[in-house]
């Protein structure tokens, strides 16, 4: 049986109303509890932050183009504090709330056919920690910014002249419970809404995804916490716990920090593997290989996250033995990503695919997260990560993970439920477009970073030395070209929303719950509670001219009745 | 294509500086071969596997692609345990391969050889001092070909890690421990040429600055130039010192101290002088409300305006002046007495130096000692 239900038709004439339009005034979406409006308003805030951390790379990037100062009046202090921003901006404020908060939130529910996540007022909770956390971040720059580069090491943070350190460490700190809200309401989510028929490998991937980075989220998070206060601690009062001046340990530091902050890679990246898990399956038209696999590679994936810390600090004067261990245990992580690579392969493999913009985006995550994967190997290894640790390879590392995937996959994903979240139709053809230009500046600005950071060029380096330059100027040119492509993008999508024609309620032929209602869905998703099958099973769909949009054949799933999937 | 290039990576480790592989630096340690073989062979399973991922992708979408309205073909499989299971497994297999290559390499980079020759190395924001057995220090790092050599390194302030690009070594420089990196340079550099040694742990304002040059002589030249170089502090004559090696050591008070009355990350040396011996701006206050006049002068707390400012080289944080942080850190044990002299006869002359670059302007600038660039 599918979980598209042709016994439950569509009327838009007996449901006139819907989440945007069912109250109006600020006061009703201030205030609201519907799971839809606060997603939308996360994807907001999300993407204002985005432009704003979006802002400080190209400045530095621009500042990059010649050794020495470039951009008149951007010295070395000001530089450090460009890069400091650019990444805590895009790590606390953008990719860790991006895809739960705005995707999720919004998703979720629909796909588990319940009315809203199990706790509706702490969800919005979750909304408001997080702008005051945008606050305090915003805060510390009127108070003299901060210079600590995101990861605030020890004893320099401790110790850096800059007036903003305290503000930026509490508006983590505040950002941090609003993640862990996140969590345990997706986690009781999942566990207690599920409609009856939907048992756990049931679920739709994407939910799989959420749950593991929920987990993360609520056990992982409390640490960064606790470090970021003991370094406010250590600021304000002089107590010693990780300056050695006054008898403490930087390296305990780090200890603490990564280990937030390498399962943070993964709260990162695992909603964006779920996200891909549906857009192949979807816009393939083709049931998901291997459902059980890539299920439980994401809880594989969860487990390893927070073995691997050490990895971050082979060169830290860590002992030879623990960074042997954690090379050893840090491999482990290639296996499930393998898995599901291939298993994403696979199921392109005798699929119905059709080449939609999220699918484009879906193509684009394949490609980056198999080269940012791979060159994860040099840095996992012992001897090729001392020479390669801090240097650009780094750099260029995790931006094909945490932008070339994580946030592309959020922004496929974007594309994906937009017609759903807005009732409106994009431009595919700009939308394919803009994916293009993004994916070539990307490659352009990053992948010749691991060629730099080959070469030696360190990371976090306002002033290089002048055999880099040709390198850095090719690598400024693709972010102003990924840059064009952000603005297509916003443009496309933007416009849609007054001049995109009214979307149908299953565009793409999706099979999962949230394709049954309408786009945009009523205030309550659902009048009764839907029962639930197999959401990857897309025999009985077809494309219907008059509707644009995929429409259930009976008898199509007639037949697809007499031959079930197993 | 791994082991080509790694047989040439390893011929090349005889000709540096020039040819360098594809992807990396000419290797110009004993250790670097190593590395570049097994970041080569990890190239290699990384362009395969890209390939054949890139290859089966655009095959599938070229292959199964269909248009609106086209039916649905339904034949494809759901699962297939063998097929999973290989590809969960093969991968693993790979990287345990990866894991101990990399490990065997990694045991011999992080054990000295019990007769290296040992570099002491002090980092501080922002700059490097090494110091060699015979007590003679210098800015860019010598060493003696053909030997192993150990640097004993320590922090004086923040974090600051020690990268040798062509060596293929890094290790961070901690403070409050001590932490050690071991080379051998077979190759002798071209005389006026050296390595890239960075610093590549964010230490603040000039971490982009902190870069040096490893220069490798052959033991011979290595011996005569530690000779002269324990030497040449002592070999200016008194009247001399403060024009001839002030300006060297000023180099390293530089990135934070102006000549010229330019607010850096530490007050001007502008005017110094006449503070420190009741003139004007004798009148200032430090952080904690005292004035130089009322703290310098006989009887009070330093006798003499040398007494003070010898006392700020090396214990700096005791009297801050006003509007600075303590950010200097000590040099203790890095500039000795006459280099200290050397640096207080030049505060008392500043006309005497190039209010920009602190060049001596009482004569042509005699020929640096080697380690002074």
């Amino acid at each position: 049986m599918t979980t598209i239900d042709a016994s439950r038709p569509i009327d838009l004439a007996a449901r006139p109303d819907n989440y945007l339009t069912h109250s109006r005034g600020f006061l009703s979406w201030a205030l609201t509890l519907d799971h839809k409006r606060i997603g939308v308003m996360y994807l907001v805030a999300v993407l204002a932050s985005f432009l704003l951390g979006g802002i400080f790379a190209l400045l530095l990037r621009t500042e990059l183009l010649t050794p020495g100062q470039t951009i008149p009046g951007v010295t070395a202090d000001v530089y450090n504090q460009f890069f400091t921003l650019h990444g805590a901006i895009m790590v606390f404020l953008v990719i860790i709330p991006s895809i739960p908060g705005a995707l999720g939130n919004f998703v979720l529910p629909i796909m588990l056919g319940a009315k809203d996540v199990a706790f509706p007022r702490l969800n919005l909770g979750s909304f408001y920690l997080w702008i005051a956390g945008a606050i305090f971040t915003l805060l510390s720059l009127a108070m003299g910014g901060f210079d600590t580069g995101w990861t605030f090491y020890t004893p320099y943070s401790t110790t850096t002249s800059t007036g903003g350190v305290i503000p930026v460490l509490f508006g983590v700190f505040i950002l941090g419970f609003s993640s862990i809200f996140t969590g345990m309401n997706f986690i009781v989510t999942v566990h207690k809404l599920r409609p009856p028929g939907m048992t756990w490998f049931r679920m739709p991937l994407f939910l799989w995804a959420i749950y593991a980075t929920a987990i993360i989220q609520v056990l992982a998070t409390p640490v960064l916490a606790i470090t970021l206060m003991l370094i406010v601690v250590e600021r304000l009062v002089n107590i010693g716990i990780f300056d050695p001046s006054m008898g403490g340990d930087p390296v305990l530091y780090q200890h603490f920090f990564w280990f937030y902050s390498h399962p943070a890679v993964y709260i990162m990246i695992l909603p964006a593997m779920g996200i891909i898990s549906e857009l192949i399956s979807v816009h393939a038209h083709r049931h998901i290989f291997g459902y059980r696999f890539i299920a439980l590679s994401s809880i594989a994936i969860a487990i390893f996250s927070f073995l691997v810390w050490g990895h971050h600090m082979f060169t830290s004067g860590q002992s030879p033995l623990m960074n042997t261990l954690f090379s050893l245990i840090s491999f482990s992580v290639a296996i499930p990503s393998a898995v599901k690579v291939f298993n994403w392969l696979t199921t392109l493999y005798k699929g119905n695919i059709s080449l939609t913009t999220p699918m484009w985006y879906a193509l684009s995550f394949l490609v980056l997260f198999t080269i940012g994967g791979l060159t994860g190997l040099h840095l996992a290894t012992l001897n090729t990560d001392v020479h390669l640790h801090d240097t650009y390879f780094v750099v260029a590392h995790f931006h094909y993970v945490m932008m070339g995937s994580a946030l592309i996959g959020m922004i496929g994903g974007m594309h994906h439920w937009w017609p759903k979240m807005t009732g409106r139709m994009y431009s595919e053809k700009l939308g394919t477009a803009a994916c293009f230009v993004i994916f070539i500046g990307f490659n352009v600005t990053f992948f010749t970073q691991f060629y730099l950071g080959s070469q030696g060029m360190p990371r976090r380096y306002y002033d290089y030395l002048p055999e880099y330059q040709v390198y850095h100027v090719i690598s400024t040119i693709g972010s102003y070209v990924m840059a064009l492509g952000f603005v297509m993008t916003a443009y496309c999508l933007i416009s849609s929303l007054f001049s995109g024609r009214k979307a149908p309620a299953n565009p793409w032929g999706g099979g999962s719950l949230e394709w049954q209602c309408t786009s945009p869905p009523p205030h309550d998703n659902f009048a009764t509670q839907p029962s639930v099958g197999d959401c990857y099973d897309f025999r009985s769909l077809r494309w219907d001219e008059k509707e644009q949009g995929y429409v259930v054949d009976p008898a199509l799933a007639a037949e697809a009745a007499k031959h079930p999937l197993h | 294509m791994s082991t080509h290039l790694a047989i040439s990576a390893a011929s090349l480790a005889a000709d540096a500086p020039s040819g360098a592989t594809a992807w990396l630096p000419p290797p110009s340690s004993t250790i670097a071969p190593g590395v570049d073989m097994v970041f080569n062979g990890i190239n290699a399973v990384c362009y395969f596997f890209f390939a054949l991922i890139m290859v089966l992708m655009v095959y599938f979408v070229v292959k199964y692609r269909v248009r609106k309205g086209q039916a649905f073909r339904s034949d494809a499989p759901l699962h297939h345990l063998p097929l999973e299971t290989t590809w969960a497994v093969v991968p693993l297999l790979i990287v345990v391969v990866m894991f101990y290559v990399g490990f065997r390499d990694y045991l011999n980079m992080s054990t000295p050889p019990k007769n290296a020759y040992v570099v002491k190395v002090t980092a501080v924001k922002w700059g490097w001092s090494f110091q060699y057995p015979t007590g003679a220090t210098s800015d860019d790092l010598y060493v003696p070909a053909g030997r192993p050599v150990q640097l004993t390194m320590r922090s004086s302030d923040v974090l600051h890690s020690c990268y040798i690009p062509d060596f293929r070594v890094k290790k961070d420089l901690v403070p409050g421990r001590y932490s050690h990196l071991w080379f051998q340079a077979d190759q002798p550099t071209p005389s006026g040429w050296g390595h890239n040694l960075f610093c590549t742990e964010y230490c603040g304002t000039g971490h982009s600055n902190m870069n040096r040059k490893v220069h490798v002589l052959p033991e011979a030249e290595f011996d005569a130039w530690l000779v002269e170089q324990g030497q040449w502090l002592d070999k200016i004559p008194d009247e001399e010192l403060y024009f001839r090696a002030g300006p060297k050591i000023f180099a390293r008070c530089q990135q934070c101290h102006s000549l010229d009355g330019t607010k850096g990350i530490g007050p001007s040396w502008k005017g110094i002088w006449a503070r420190v011996n009741g003139g004007e701006g004798s009148g200032e206050k430090f952080a904690d409300g005292t004035t130089y006049a009322g703290i310098i002068g006989p009887g009070k707390k330093y006798a003499t305006p040398e007494d003070y400012l010898r006392n700020s080289i090396l214990n700096p944080g005791s009297e801050l002046v006003g509007g600075y942080g303590n950010a200097m850190p000590s040099f203790k044990g890095q500039l000795n007495d006459r280099a200290i002299d050397a640096v207080i006869g030049m505060m008392q002359h500043l006309d005497d130096f190039d209010p920009k670059t602190g060049a001596s302007l009482k004569e042509a600038p005699p020929a640096a000692p080697l380690s002074m660039k």
